[in-house]
């Protein structure tokens, strides 16, 4: 293990292995990752894995884009030959009120000034995407083919490999324990494997984002939940896009090799960090998917699980430098959607680490809840 | 939601002996059961148990079973639920189950797991061939289904499982080609070795099997010596015809379940790998869970039994306190602790001291002279001449041989002698010793004896003609005067005898006791008879 350190990562899901692949890429050198358990441990190992390009606002309209053309040549850009077994056949979202309809249709506008390919549909054509969708009670809804979702452990796993080709460490089952700051400047991480020497962490760490906060002495407004997950036993490919509603609350796909992988948002969930399973979950779950498709009814569960989001106070991403401890730099918050937008923020944060101009024009500091300038985005699971 | 005091996972003996313990302290059972019957392993056992009479030894596994079933059958507050898969133990103390294709929750106020365990598998080349099989499976389709697999079988590992079994396809009609070990010395217990060895079935300690042959199924494989260090001796490469090949490497516990439910683990490979931590009262770390028989270590059903005893009391006390359960839970400790006293203990015991951290107490070591018969399976000479009588007693009356020469936990000769010339225990790991002045060679004990055994020797007439009985579990049946060929330790055929008598009354429950007049210079050498095909 190294002593010294030009950049200390803290966390090896998707977004601390793309940080690292961005930062490696640009030429930085003693680029160490850390992380407790194993690769996508965290959220990224956890997670539905869903790209959307369809958002309500601009600037995550343009991080999805810009994401997913990312996912669509990811063996070239990142020189791998590991399959991220990318599905595009769309994300089909559902509206059950007129209310809902008008927000697709607004957001569908902002989509085309990305050139993103979504249009509204009608039920009947929704039924032409999903033919046994139960379309009862729906208005009609949105569709964009070119979104989709990929493996996320394959997707960890070649940044990971592609980071290390360029010289980064990275280092499993260690755990940071404590960051020593002196005058408000970052000096070194304590790893359950040692002292490292740095002048710049990258906070990672999802889930657990806010406790490397306090070992910065930072207080960060993310906190922790539950979302529960399962997946059924493989079958034929029956249906193409992830079916997704935000007011019925439910997300739905099918795996290339034929698994579905569904889940919905917690009601009254507790902070915290528990990542216990629930039969709850299997009952709900189980209602919800068999109503809107029903053929599901007769699928039988293999394994049911939970990950957390971790929450910001828009439930956008908070990805800035810290302005209080200089050289604590932080890609966290994701709220449920950093899987979709980790190429963008990985590239992001190799900017301000390289105290290079950001690439996109976009706004996802921490000062933006001071300045009261939080992101106003509609479609939020 | 289905309420109760105590959910039992598992019907297997560890899993009925808690819903007994339970329900006679009055908790309100819910036994859950996934097979169609109750029994768990002992629904294939055919053969006679080892272990503690007070456990049922002595006693086929199938009569067992129907014995606890009678026991459970009679609570009326324990409910059985046949059919009926646990799936979950979740955070709120929920347990889900699948019954009749839909998910049942049940909320009792404790659980106790007895799941089980799981067989090993070995990694060798072509071990995806059909053909290869693991042991259970083995006996499940020829126990349970009367469907016998193959006909020439390779047996890998000479633990008790892989011993009984090679036993078991004999009887079956199958033709066992041989019994493999990697480890120098028989896994099993001595008597379950000498068993198959007088049918003929060649025991290889330190050798392995490379691979497997065959196209579309196993035609036979290859197999290597092994040195000391337990490395393939080069060029000590031999092949042999089989169409099956049968695992015995050792069981898992079955831990699924209780990783969800919070329970902690820890690895020890004595006990059978990755075991739940839990207390000498079998309480895991989470409250109100508690765990029995194979899933906390691997060992047999005498253990099961008193494990899950204990798990039912620990639940009931802790439910119900007040009741006077004190007293049996110590009893049952003690009972546990004798069994794994003996020589064959040790690796329980150092597991469960790694899992404890207290040291159970030692026995002071008796020597056996058994080294070249844990090797071979077969007694030497000087085993032998340690259980006969002297000179003069044989001339006056039958007398039995008692040919079990290691310590192992089982007792059930002790109690089925009716004269007492077998010398009571003080540990159930001693060593049967008969007092020739009261044995009369009556052959009571023959066919109680789990490791079959016993044989008694009638060397009173003068002249060249003596009797030898013994036990004979195979079809067909010898009939009075039929001439049978005499088999030695080893299987060899040494000659021919006439038979004298066939006692195969209900109560010999299959164990026929069959008496031979044989050349006297014999007696010592046969010890198993083949009943000869006519044409
Ligand atoms: C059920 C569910 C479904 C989801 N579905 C989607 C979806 O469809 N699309 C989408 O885009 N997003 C989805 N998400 C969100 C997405 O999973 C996360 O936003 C994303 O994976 C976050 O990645 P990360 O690398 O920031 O965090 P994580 O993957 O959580 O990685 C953080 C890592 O830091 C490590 N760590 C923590 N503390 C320490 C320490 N002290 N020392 C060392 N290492 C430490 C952890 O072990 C962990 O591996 C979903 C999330 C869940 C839970
Ligand atoms: C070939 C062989 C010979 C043996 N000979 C002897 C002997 O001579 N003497 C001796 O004492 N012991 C012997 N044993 C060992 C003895 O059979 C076992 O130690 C004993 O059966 C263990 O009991 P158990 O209740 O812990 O597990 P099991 O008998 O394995 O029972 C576990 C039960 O749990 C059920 N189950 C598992 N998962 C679930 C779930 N999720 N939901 C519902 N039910 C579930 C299973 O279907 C099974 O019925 C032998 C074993 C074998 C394989």
């Amino acid at each position: 293990m190294k002593n010294k350190a030009s950049v200390v990562i803290v966390g090896g899901g998707i977004t601390g292995t793309s940080t690292a692949f961005s930062l490696a890429k640009r030429g930085v050198k003693d680029i160490v990752l850390i992380e407790r358990e194993g690769l996508a441990s965290g959220a990224t190992g956890r997670c539905g894995a869903g790209i959307r390009q369809q958002w309500g606002t601009f600037q995550n309209c343009l991080l999805a884009r810009e994401s997913m053309k990312v996912f669509e040549n990811f063996q070239e850009v990142l020189g791998t030959d590991i399959d991220i077994e990318l599905k595009q056949k769309g994300y089909l979202l559902l509206a059950y009120s007129e209310k809902e309809m008008d927000q697709f249709r607004r957001n569908v506008e902002v989509q085309h000034q990305l050139d993103i390919p979504s249009r509204l549909v009608s039920c009947r054509e929704a039924k032409e995407i999903v033919p046994f969708l139960n379309t009862e009670k729906m208005l009609g809804g949105a569709f964009c083919p070119t979104d989709g979702h990929a493996n996320p452990f394959l997707a960890t796993k070649a940044y990971a490999k592609a980071a290390e080709r360029l010289g980064v460490e990275i280092l499993m089952k260690t755990e940071v324990k404590a960051i020593t700051v002196v005058n408000d400047r970052i000096k070194g991480v304590h790893t359950s494997q040692g002292f490292i020497e740095t002048d710049k962490v990258v906070n990672a760490a999802g889930g657990w984002s806010a406790q490397i906060g306090e070992m910065a002495g930072l207080h960060l407004p993310v906190y922790s939940e539950r979302h529960e997950i399962l997946v059924t036993e493989p079958v034929n490919p029956i249906m193409d896009p992830m079916v997704m509603s935000f007011s019925y609350n439910i997300y739905c796909q099918q795996t290339p090799h034929g698994s579905f992988i569904m889940g919905y948002g917690p009601q009254n969930e507790p902070r915290g960090y528990n990542v216990n399973a629930t039969w709850q979950f299997l009952e709900t779950m189980a209602r919800k998917a068999a109503w809107l498709l029903p053929p599901l009814k007769n699928m039988r569960i293999v394994r049911q699980w939970a990950g957390l989001y971790n929450m910001s106070p828009d439930r956008q991403p908070i990805v800035c430098e810290s302005e209080i401890v200089k050289g604590f730099f932080m890609g966290i918050g994701f709220s449920g959607h950093g899987f979709m937008i980790a190429p963008a923020v990985g590239t992001l944060l190799a900017d301000l680490i390289t105290g290079s101009p950001l690439t996109w024009d976009v706004v996802l500091d921490l000062g933006r809840y001071d300045r009261h300038e939080t992101i106003a985005e509609p479609s939020v699971v | 939601m289905i309420t109760c005091d105590l959910l039992v996972i598992g019907g297997g003996p560890a899993g009925i002996s808690a819903a007994v313990a339970a329900g006679k302290a009055g908790l309100k059972v819910l036994l859950l059961e996934e097979r169609e019957r109750l029994g768990g392993q002992l629904t294939k056992q055919t053969h006679r148990f080892f272990g503690s009479v007070a456990e049922r030894a002595g006693t086929r596994g199938i009569a067992i079973i129907k014995d606890l079933e009678t026991v459970v059958a009679q609570l009326e507050n324990v409910e059985i639920s046949l059919s009926t898969t646990a799936l979950g133990i979740y955070e709120d103390g929920v347990s889900t189950a699948l019954k009749s294709g839909k998910m049942i929750k049940i909320k009792p106020k404790a659980i106790v797991v007895a799941t089980g365990a799981f067989e090993k598998f070995l990694p060798f080349e072509n071990n995806d061939l059909p053909g290869v099989y693991g042991a259970g499976a083995v006996q499940t389709l020829m126990n349970i289904y009367g469907v016998l697999p193959a006909r020439r079988i390779l047996m890998i590992g000479s633990g008790n499982i892989g011993l009984i079994v090679s036993y078991q396809l004999v009887q079956a009609g199958a033709e066992v080609v041989g019994v493999i070990e990697a480890s120098p010395k028989i896994g099993g217990y001595l008597v379950h070795a000498s068993k198959i060895r007088r049918l003929g079935i060649p025991i290889y300690p330190s050798c392995t099997i490379k691979k497997a042959f065959g196209q579309d199924r196993v035609v036979g494989a290859e197999l290597v010596r092994l040195d000391e260090k337990w490395k393939e001796i080069p060029g000590s490469q031999f092949t042999v015809d089989c169409d099956a090949i049968c695992l015995a490497v050792g069981l898992n516990p079955l831990i699924d379940l209780l990783g969800q439910s919070g329970c902690q683990f820890k690895y020890i490979p004595e006990l059978g790998g990755q075991v739940p931590i839990r207390d000498e009262s079998m309480r895991t770390n989470v409250p109100h869970l508690y765990i029995a028989g194979d899933l906390s270590s691997i060992e047999e059903a005498t253990a099961a039994l008193l494990e899950g005893e204990l798990a039912g009391l620990s639940a009931a006390k802790q439910i119900r306190p007040g009741q006077s359960l004190e007293a049996r839970m110590e009893e049952v400790k003690t009972h546990l602790r004798a069994l794994r006293s003996g020589p064959v203990g040790e690796k329980i015991r150092s597991g469960l001291s790694k899992l404890t951290g207290e040291a159970l107490p030692t026995p002071s070591p008796r020597t056996n002279a058994i080294d070249e018969l844990s090797r071979t399976g077969i007694a030497s000479p000087a085993n032998l001449a340690g259980v006969l009588p002297d000179e003069k007693r044989k001339k006056t009356r039958a007398y039995a041989v008692i040919e079990c020469y290691q310590q192992i936990p089982c007792d059930p000769c002790v109690h089925n002698c009716p004269f007492g010339a077998i010398k009571p225990f003080s540990d159930i790991n001693d060593l049967p010793i008969v007092d020739f002045d009261l044995c009369t060679g009556c052959g009571q004990c023959i066919g109680r004896c789990p490791g079959l055994a016993i044989f008694t020797v009638d060397e009173t007439r003068d002249g060249d003609r003596a009797k030898i009985t013994l036990p004979y579990e195979f079809l067909p049946k010898p009939v009075r005067e039929e001439t049978v060929d005499l088999l030695d330790r080893s299987g060899k055929c040494v000659g021919q005898g006439v038979v004298k008598s066939v006692l195969n009354t209900p109560k010999q429950d299959k164990t026929t006791i069959v008496t031979v007049e044989i050349h006297r210079n014999l007696v010592q050498d046969v010890r198993q008879i083949r009943v000869v095909q006519k044409s």
